[in-house]
């Protein structure tokens, strides 16, 4: 069964943020947070090296497992999300996560914790497609239109690629191969398992 | 005042679980991994091909 | 996770009110406060924000409703991504990637990314204003109009029309760009100009004197066939972050990527080789590269002999730069600039980047000239994968330096001699003696070095220099008065330097009128407190028309929504002006207007009936409409349409696009490229500097482009020509009665381009390119130290220009300010770049939520040794103080992407004024949500040579903790 993954190649990525700014148009994402960032190693120095991260929708999700009020779903094609009707904004999930995905947005004069965000890979939630109840609580749902998440279809290089597992890894192979060098899926062996070339 | 709206604000996130849920969904019971939520209409839908295809189109180097 | 590099600058400090999770909701209802709660606008009811506030509301995606997709060019930058804006009810609810673009596929950076923001317009200027007594008072268009235009007119009586300094803009369409020209024209003054003169004025002069054409010769897209490439001078990365995207395949085909740069850039990141270089010394380094493949034999031999005149005067200035020398002065290490240029020799076809970091110098001319040297050296012009891929700023700077307003020139370069206002005359179908009684004809002055000329013929002051034109002694002036006013529709201020004598110069004017989509830096650095107007204009989203990207491909925008607010596209402005000033009738003779709207078309078509001399002549709104339709029918490589509509031809039509829209010229996509005809976009080096040079011969030799039937060089085409040719007679009978008299460039049937093509010939002759220009103060491209140089023991070595009495209009130091060694005060380097959320002055990107979220602050980048020895550290406050005295508070990031002596600083910011956030003096509702120091309050003096181009890049400063 294939699944929907994220690969950022990291030869590619030049640390634009076109990818968050693109989240942001497409959900409107609150001040405050943002569903991707781009993490640079060794900055201004010789190695610099950028990835852009945002949820990876694990295989056995970790955030998942330590949800207290079990709002996490999975979908055939492997993308996690949550109801937020459900969450409580506890937080768990946050520090379960391996990338840093779960987001909360500040609310209120309390500045207490609302409910959690994260990246949808562009899906929506739990609500019906692309009503306006579900472009207000998770976004907009580009699957349900056919269509793959926004940050990797404007990625200004092609460096996020994100789409059905076996293709993401068959382009992202062809690249190294081309160019030589050692293929780093980052973070694949952490989200999905991946330990070798094949999956 | 504030400071006692926050501890309110506290004990009922802390009684949340059993105080909050609107709907009747059984979510005192914490079974890791088990979805306790609302059915996603997306679940339905078949788009594998439809996604291939669009990936190729946007994705790919051309 | 937690620890992101840029965390401690990921919150929005400068907005007074943080609007921490604002929903598109609160927001409104705060914005919607604002306006009505205001002190000056009191009296507005809130319906005066008329639709806009229902419009926000509705602007996401609603389901059910019917979504029209309409198909722009993003408005950023010369990379020329296409947009795909999902609009709903004329409401602009989506954005999807433009994936059939062979420009982007798709891809964005993050302002194209976030341009439908534009259609939200929460902090533009929402109707007309005007200072009164330092407060913002509204006023209808009509009255704005009757104002600016009374008040106009007065200072036009009493001192003339050059007192009025008009300032247009690569972000206007090509055909608002054009107008802008024009209407300078039709008021009678040269005092006329756009980003083109500080952005890459100097590659426009330097490139067209050595090939013929000041433009990027190949495309962004023909970078993936290149072996080597060498950018210096530019941070693709964060400038042209699309082109990054054929860079990097391009580097996945095996070309190796080399870096020169002071700073380590995110470009650099990339490269295989990096090398730092001290601000200002890239002659040094370029003749450092041209020493070794000289010493080595890796000339391109017969590529010289055929098509190059006078290298040997280039071999002869190379010897003096021996490595060790190079070493010295640039500070790049000797067996780096040897590795460059073995793999830039190499791997040919081997290609060369330049950017502002290059152009930017009082030396800029020189710089660009030394760069199509080297590449003329190693043979690598005029063939795909090689060239002088020069990224243009704007989105529209290649076009506004095409057709639009300037102010050494006429559109399309035909220049200010009296035959060029005769041609232009011809085209716009007026009366040559009248368009001459517009001007100041009293009385002639110093057009330069003594020669007297009236104002018409002399190059009016240039934007980097309007200050001066203001603020300088008017006995010194070529012309009769001071500049009294400014009018600039779309151009920030605070890209221009020396800001601390701007505020004088602003405060001076009798009056200052901003026609911007926001109020800019301008409307709030000075402290004027009366008439200052504030004209809400759209962007080019509210308005359709082409662009020129860098590439030189012509991309047709449509509309996609209406104007929001009260904003009027630049076109509708200018006619309403003309019309108020009078000559409306004669400007738009020819173009067709409706409710004070002027036909796009009917511009673009006037353009295309005028500017023979580049070949914007085929490219039609028509043409131009059917390219955009089918535009994924072109290959992502080539450009070249494969089968469909616009089979063979190229992308956009890249000018040249020789001949009539009938003619169905393909467009030329790759310059002086031999190995196709002319007919199919070849095209040899342009013979535009005479047949030959003190008994040397200028035309080319034994070289000719596919088909030729003339097999070696030959001059440019004239009727004269065609009749010795004996090819007369392949002309019409129209088209003879027209070109009777005249040559290719001035012959409006476009007959005598029709018939040297169709024999195979290019209109502009068959020359050499040329190492020497004689006509330039340095002939030959010799280094000279920058006016405010660390290396002050290098200033007798290399010195500077004499100071000038009068060039383009003013007096011009050089030697007076090198003289003094500014470097015991100021001892590091200042030198400022692009960050890749913002462009330009930022007005409109600091004004976009989804970008102003991802850079809140203005910071300095700093080396930790620099930091250290000023007792300065990671993410404090600092002054940074520029050699003339201009403070700047910012924050300090202390990096090693700088090196030691070097400090670095963005350039987008502006609303904060030497250590004051000016917040209160934007109009209500309009502060961007993010203000900074503008970098160049703290910049200096120093002007090139040859085109006034500022001198950004290489200045001195200091820094001390706040
Ligand atoms: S858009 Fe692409 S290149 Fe830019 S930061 Fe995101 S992943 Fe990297
Ligand atoms: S997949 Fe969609 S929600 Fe997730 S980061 Fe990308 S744009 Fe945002
Ligand atoms: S700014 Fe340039 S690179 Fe970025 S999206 Fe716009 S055109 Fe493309």
């Amino acid at each position: 069964m294939a699944r929907m993954k994220f690969l950022c190649d990291a030869e590619r990525c030049i640390n634009c943020n076109a990818c968050v700014t693109a989240c942001n148009n497409e959900h409107d994402v609150p001040w405050g947070i943002n569903r991707r960032h781009v993490i640079t190693l060794k900055d201004g120095e010789s190695g610099e090296k950028s990835v852009s991260v945002a949820c990876m929708h694990c295989t056995d999700a970790p955030c998942a497992a330590v949800c207290p009020v079990d709002c996490f779903y999975t979908t055939p094609d492997g993308i996690v999300l949550h109801d937020k009707d459900l969450c409580i904004g506890c937080g768990y999930c946050f520090y379960a996560c391996p990338f840093g995905a779960p987001q909360f947005p500040e609310q209120g004069v309390f500045a207490a914790r609302s409910k959690m965000d994260k990246c949808t890979f562009c899906a929506g939630g739990p609500l019906p497609d692309n009503s306006v109840e579900e472009y207000q609580k998770y976004g907009r749902n580009r699957i349900a239109e056919g269509k793959l998440p926004l940050c990797a279809e404007m990625c200004a290089t092609k460096a996020l690629l994100g789409g059905d597992g076996n293709i993401v890894s068959e382009i992202y192979i062809q690249r190294v191969t081309k160019r030589g060098g050692r293929p780093e899926a980052w973070g694949w062996e952490t989200a999905y398992n991946f330990k070798s070339k094949k999956e | 005042m504030n400071h006692i709206s926050y501890i309110l604000m506290v004990c009922a996130l802390l009684m949340g679980p059993a105080a909050c849920s609107y709907e009747s969904r059984q979510t005192t019971v914490h079974e890791p991994g088990v979805y306790k939520g609302a059915k996603d209409p997306l679940l339905a839908q078949q788009k594998q091909q439809e996604l291939i295809d669009r990936f190729k189109l946007v994705q790919t180097d051309r | 996770m937690e620890q992101f590099n840029k965390k401690w600058l990921q919150r929005i400090s400068s907005e007074p009110d943080p609007p921490k999770n604002i929903d598109r909701r609160t927001f409104l209802i705060r914005s919607g406060m604002a306006l009505g709660s205001g002190a000056l606008m009191g009296l507005l009811p809130l319906s005066c924000v008329r639709q806009a506030t229902t419009e926000e509301r509705k602007n996401f995606p609603k389901p059910g409703v019917a979504t029209e997709y309409r198909h722009s060019i993003c408005n950023h930058c010369s990379v020329g991504c296409g947009v795909i804006a999902e609009v709903q009810n004329g409401v602009w609810t989506g954005q999807e990637p433009d994936y059939d673009s062979p420009i982007n596929l798709g891809a964005h950076c993050p302002k194209g990314a976030s341009v439908r923001d534009h259609g939200f317009g929460y902090k533009r200027v929402k109707f007309p204003m005007k200072l009164e007594n330092g407060a913002w008072k509204r006023l209808s268009w009509q009255q704005a109009i009757d104002q600016v235009g009374d008040r106009l007119l007065k200072i036009r009586e009493e001192s003339g029309p050059d007192a009025v300094f008009w300032c247009g803009s690569s972000k206007a369409s090509n055909e608002g760009a054009y107008l802008q020209g024009k209407f300078a024209a039709f008021w009678g003054t040269n005092n006329v100009d756009n980003q083109a003169r500080i952005c890459h004025s100097t590659t426009v002069y330097g490139v067209s004197s050595t090939f013929g054409y000041g433009a990027m010769t190949n495309s962004y897209n023909d970078m993936h066939n290149c072996k080597a490439m060498l950018f210096l001078g530019s941070n693709a990365a964060e400038a042209h972050p699309v082109a990054m995207q054929h860079i990097l395949r391009g580097k996945e085909n095996g070309a190796k990527m080399i870096v020169v740069d002071p700073r380590f850039t995110r470009t650099a990141a990339h490269a295989d080789i990096y090398a730092r270089l001290r601000s200002g010394t890239d002659i040094p380094f370029l003749y450092g590269l041209l020493w070794h493949i000289f010493k080595n034999g890796w000339e391109d031999k017969e590529f010289i002999a055929r098509r190059v005149w006078d290298m040997e005067d280039i071999r002869k200035e190379a010897e003096h730069w021996p490595p060790d020398v190079v070493e010295n002065v640039t500070g790049v290490p000797k067996d780096k600039v040897y590795e460059i240029a073995k793999t830039m020799a190499q791997n040919r076809p081997s290609t060369v980047v330049w950017c502002m970091g290059v152009t930017q110098h009082h030396i800029g001319t020189s710089n660009t000239r030394l760069f199509c040297i080297l590449q003329l050296a190693l043979g690598n012009i005029g063939m795909s994968g090689g060239g002088a891929n020069i990224f243009r700023g704007h989105d529209n700077v290649q076009g506004a330096t095409d057709v639009g307003p300037n102010c050494h020139t006429l559109s399309c370069y035909y220049g200010l001699a009296e035959g060029a206002w005769q041609h232009w005359a011809r085209v716009w179908d007026v009366d040559y003696e009248w368009l001459k009684s517009r001007f100041d004809m009293s009385q002639q002055y110093d057009g330069g070095g003594g020669k007297m000329d009236y104002t018409m013929n002399i190059p009016g002051i240039p934007v980097s220099r309007w200050i001066d034109g203001v603020l300088e002694d008017k006995a010194n002036l070529s012309q009769r008065d001071n500049i009294r006013a400014v009018f600039f529709q779309g151009h920030a201020a605070n890209s221009q330097t020396r800001g601390v004598e701007m505020k004088k110069a602003l405060e001076k004017l009798d009056m200052l009128v901003i026609s911007d989509p926001y109020p800019t830096h301008m409307s709030v650095m000075s402290d004027r407190k009366n008439d200052t107007y504030l004209l809400p204009t759209c962007t080019q989203f509210e308005t359709c028309g082409s662009a020129t990207a860098s590439n030189r491909s012509l991309q047709w925008r449509e509309k996609v929504i209406e104007p929001i607010y009260e904003s009027k596209p630049d076109h509708v402005i200018l006619y309403l002006l003309a019309k108020k000033l009078g000559f409306a009738n004669e400007m738009f003779k020819n173009i067709k207007v409706t409710n004070d709207e002027p036909l796009i078309e009917d511009v673009l078509r006037e353009i295309n009936r005028g500017a023979w001399t580049i070949g914007y002549t085929g490219q039609s709104p028509e043409r131009l409409k059917l390219h955009a339709k089918h535009r994924r029918t072109f290959n992502t490589t080539t450009l070249k349409a494969e089968g469909g509509p616009c089979n063979g031809e190229y992308y956009g039509l890249p000018w040249p696009c020789w001949g009539t829209p009938e003619m169905k010229h393909p467009g030329t996509p790759i310059l002086y490229d031999p190995s196709k005809s002319v007919a199919e976009g070849g095209l040899v080096f342009r013979a535009a500097w005479g047949t030959d040079r003190n008994g040397q011969n200028l035309l080319a030799e034994g070289v000719y482009s596919k088909g030729s039937e003339i097999k070696t060089g030959y001059p440019e085409f004239t009727d004269a020509l065609l009749k010795k040719m004996g090819w007369w007679d392949d002309l019409t009978p129209a088209e003879k009665k027209e070109a009777e008299g005249r040559n290719w460039k001035t012959d409006l049937s476009g007959g005598i381009q029709r018939v040297a093509i169709k024999h195979g010939c290019a209109p502009f002759g068959n020359g050499k390119a040329r190492c020497q220009v004689w006509e330039y103060p340095d002939p030959i491209p010799i280094h000279r130290e920058p006016l405010y140089t660390p290396r002050f023991d290098l200033v007798k070595k290399y010195p500077t220009f004499q100071d000038r009495k009068a060039f383009y209009r003013l007096p011009t130091r050089y030697e007076s300010i090198q003289s003094v060694n500014h470097a015991i005060k100021y001892p590091l380097v200042f030198t400022s770049g692009r960050l890749v959320e913002y462009e330009g002055g930022g007005a409109d990107t600091r004004s976009n939520r989804w970008l102003a979220k991802l850079r809140p602050e203005m910071f300095a980048e700093i080396n930790p040794k620099d930091a250290n020895d000023a007792g300065i550290f990671n993410g404090q406050y600092i002054w940074l103080e520029g050699a003339e005295g201009g403070r700047i508070k910012v924050r300090a990031m202390v990096t090693p992407r700088v090196g030691p002596g070097t400090v670095w600083t963005p350039f987008h910011f502006g609303g904060w004024f030497q250590g004051k956030d000016l917040y209160d003096k934007y109009p209500e509702g309009t502060a961007p949500y993010v203000r900074g120091e503008a970098c160049n309050t703290a910049t200096t003096y120093g002007y090139d040579a040859v085109t006034q181009m500022q001198e950004t890049k290489a200045t001195l400063c200091r820094i001390t903790p706040a």
